[in-house]
């Protein structure tokens, strides 16, 4: 696919509501509230907040795993009604599948489809690709943190889905391990920029992979900004540029900067 | 983005050991080879022993030469053994073979034990005690009939454990699954788990239309509560993010039953499994003892009654060793299918 085309790949939320029932019904939470947005092929959308804001919850609804209260999520035209590999989504945890080795979990999604014949190049490829090649018989217990996280991206990517969803993919690694494994998932993106939603509590992470950051408030949760970060890849996380990018979204969650006097 | 595959991945977990361990000298390996000669000159102190010690009183020892051809091929497999595993580059096998050798030098001096209390002393007493080589000579000279008796066993072991496992594991998915299901067969587990189920056997005997019938359901019965209570807990218990990713990766619903839950509940299976095992020898046995007319619970029974307690003896030595040697391939099974947990590998 190129990059015009997928340019044309167009993730609507128009006006988005969602309520969770609590206490068996007996009272209602309101969890996110007028959510009214356009994404497209080609962005890396990382969304910010604190916790509580509903992030992982609008993740969620795109990916299909719950429902929409109001308002309707669609994709080029197609609401979103379940979950489809072609929104393909990583957890916070790998949840790869333990009982299966490493390149398994990679073509599961070929097996359960049905192609997997016809895809085992692309397998192959992609064990190389993440530099798992060798460990491809492994089972994921014995496997570090950052390489399961790898096998968990791999066995998304592979699907080469339209949307790429990320809820907090990299917070279970430790510093070192998430700042190149934040390299990796561009590299990843990169390759073939398709739309990219990523959750993440981490406002330097958010400014150092996102084409825009989007900062949510929250009780109940809504866009509170949308900034796109205008800055080249890889970015400097130093650069003076990259500081106003910080201090903005602090500002814009309340939690001011104050100014010298 | 490679990992660094430097000479340590190369290394074997044997050669690792071996590189930590500290260096063994010149005197522990002498040592360690004289603990590998010791089962070797317990048993042939044991054939001395036999040979040289007077037997008690007037017993008469028909036969004698049972007890030594069988001492005889216990000593030539061990040496057979141990003479491989020196030779062998490898050291698994000699290292296995330092780690058995005490306790197969003990065997060796329990039967030793047992003879000079039996057959030279009678310290126990004669016909309740009889020595080894009037046990193995009634093994011997039954041979036939015990060999009927044991393939009966297993039969009745291996139907009652496939029909109770088999049905087990369908209904312990359904009830994992459905909450309706779990509504109406719930009560039933909680009511009648708790008893042992050798306490049907008075009334399946009466109610089934032959008595082997009504063992084999009395064994599968222990057998079905063991595994529908576990693969039951083991599917309930099923993290729900594994569902979400299969879902997500493009799973339909019977892929998610067979491609995710079953697999994901296999560890809890495997422990209802081998609960069910150790169920099914107990009802087994029982069943054999008061119903069934075949089989080496059986046996035991007409032996004893018979007053021939070498017969029984042979009987339990043969009960003693099907049943480890099931216990253990079960295990074994278990070991090679969760080979995926954490801990197992390696």
């Amino acid at each position: 696919m190129t990059n015009q085309e997928n340019a044309k790949i167009e993730l609507k939320l128009d006006h988005v509501y969602k309520s969770f029932a609590k206490k068996e019904g007996k009272e209602i939470l309101n969890v996110i509230e007028d959510i009214n947005e356009t994404f497209h092929g080609g962005e890396f959308v990382a969304i910010v907040g604190q916790s509580g804001c509903g992030k992982s919850t609008l993740l969620r609804m795109i990916a299909g795993f719950i429902p929409v209260t109001e308002g309707s999520i669609t994709v080029n035209g197609a609401k979103v009604i379940g979950t489809d590999p072609n929104r393909g989504m990583v957890f916070q945890k790998p949840t790869l599948f333990p009982w299966l080795t490493v390149q398994q979990n990679i073509e599961f999604t070929f097996k359960m489809r049905g192609i997997l014949k016809e895809n085992s190049e692309k397998v192959k490829d992609m064990l190389n690709l993440i530099g798992l090649y060798e460990f491809r018989n492994e089972f994921p217990s014995q496997l570090s943190g950052g390489m399961a996280q790898r096998v968990a991206l791999a066995r998304t990517i592979i699907n080469q889905p339209d949307i790429l969803l990320l809820d907090e993919p990299l917070s279970a690694l430790d510093a070192f391990t998430r700042m190149n494994m934040q390299d990796e998932v561009l590299g990843l993106w990169q390759m073939r920029p398709q739309l990219a939603i990523m959750v993440t509590h981490e406002i330097e992470e958010a400014i150092y992979m996102g084409t825009k950051v989007l900062v949510m408030d929250k009780n109940p949760g809504k866009v509170q900004k949308l900034i796109s970060i205008d800055m080249e890849y890889p970015r400097n996380r130093s650069s003076n540029k990259f500081v106003e990018y910080r201090n903005e979204i602090l500002e814009t969650l309340h939690f001011g900067v104050k100014e010298e006097a | 983005m490679k990992e660094d595959t430097t000479t340590q991945n190369k290394l074997t977990f044997e050669q690792l050991l071996e590189k930590e361990q500290k260096e063994k000298t010149k005197k522990d390996k002498v040592l360690d080879f004289l603990v590998c000669c010791l089962p070797i000159l317990m048993g042939i102190i044991a054939i001395l022993e036999y040979l040289y010690v007077p037997n008690f009183g007037n017993f008469k020892n028909l036969s004698p030469n049972t007890y030594i051809t069988f001492i005889i091929i216990l000593i030539a497999a061990y040496t057979a053994v141990f003479v491989v595993s020196l030779f062998l580059k490898k050291k698994n096998l000699y290292n296995k073979v330092i780690s058995k050798a005490p306790i197969t030098a003990a065997i060796f001096a329990a039967f030793i034990t047992y003879d000079l209390l039996t057959l030279k002393s009678n310290k126990l007493l004669y016909p309740f005690f009889p020595w080894f080589n009037d046990i193995l000579n009634a093994m011997k000279g039954d041979a036939a009939f015990l060999w009927e008796c044991t393939l009966s066993t297993l039969k009745l072991l291996f139907y009652g454990y496939f029909f109770g496992a088999a049905i087990g594991f369908v209904t312990g998915i359904i009830c994992g699954y459905s909450k309706k299901a779990k509504y109406w067969i719930d009560p039933i587990i909680k009511l009648l788990g708790p008893i042992p189920t050798a306490t049907w056997i008075p009334l399946v005997m009466v109610i089934a239309s032959t008595l082997y019938k009504g063992c084999v359901f009395i064994v599968a019965l222990g057998v079905w509560f063991a595994v529908t209570t576990a693969t039951m807990t083991g599917i309930e218990s099923i993290e729900k993010s594994y569902f979400e990713a299969g879902q997500n990766l493009g799973c339909n619903t019977r892929q998610l039953v067979f491609r995710i839950a079953i697999p994901a509940a296999v560890p809890s299976i495997f422990q209802g499994l081998t609960q069910g095992m150790s169920s099914a020898c107990v009802s087994l046995m029982v069943a054999e003892m008061i119903g069934v007319e075949s089989g080496l619970g059986w046996y035991i029974v007409w032996a004893k009654a018979w007053a021939n307690y070498g017969k029984m003896y042979a009987s339990l030595i043969i009960i003693c060793i099907i049943f480890t040697v099931v216990t253990q391939a079960l295990a074994y099974i278990k070991r090679y299918v969760l080979r995926w947990q954490e801990g197992m590998v390696r």
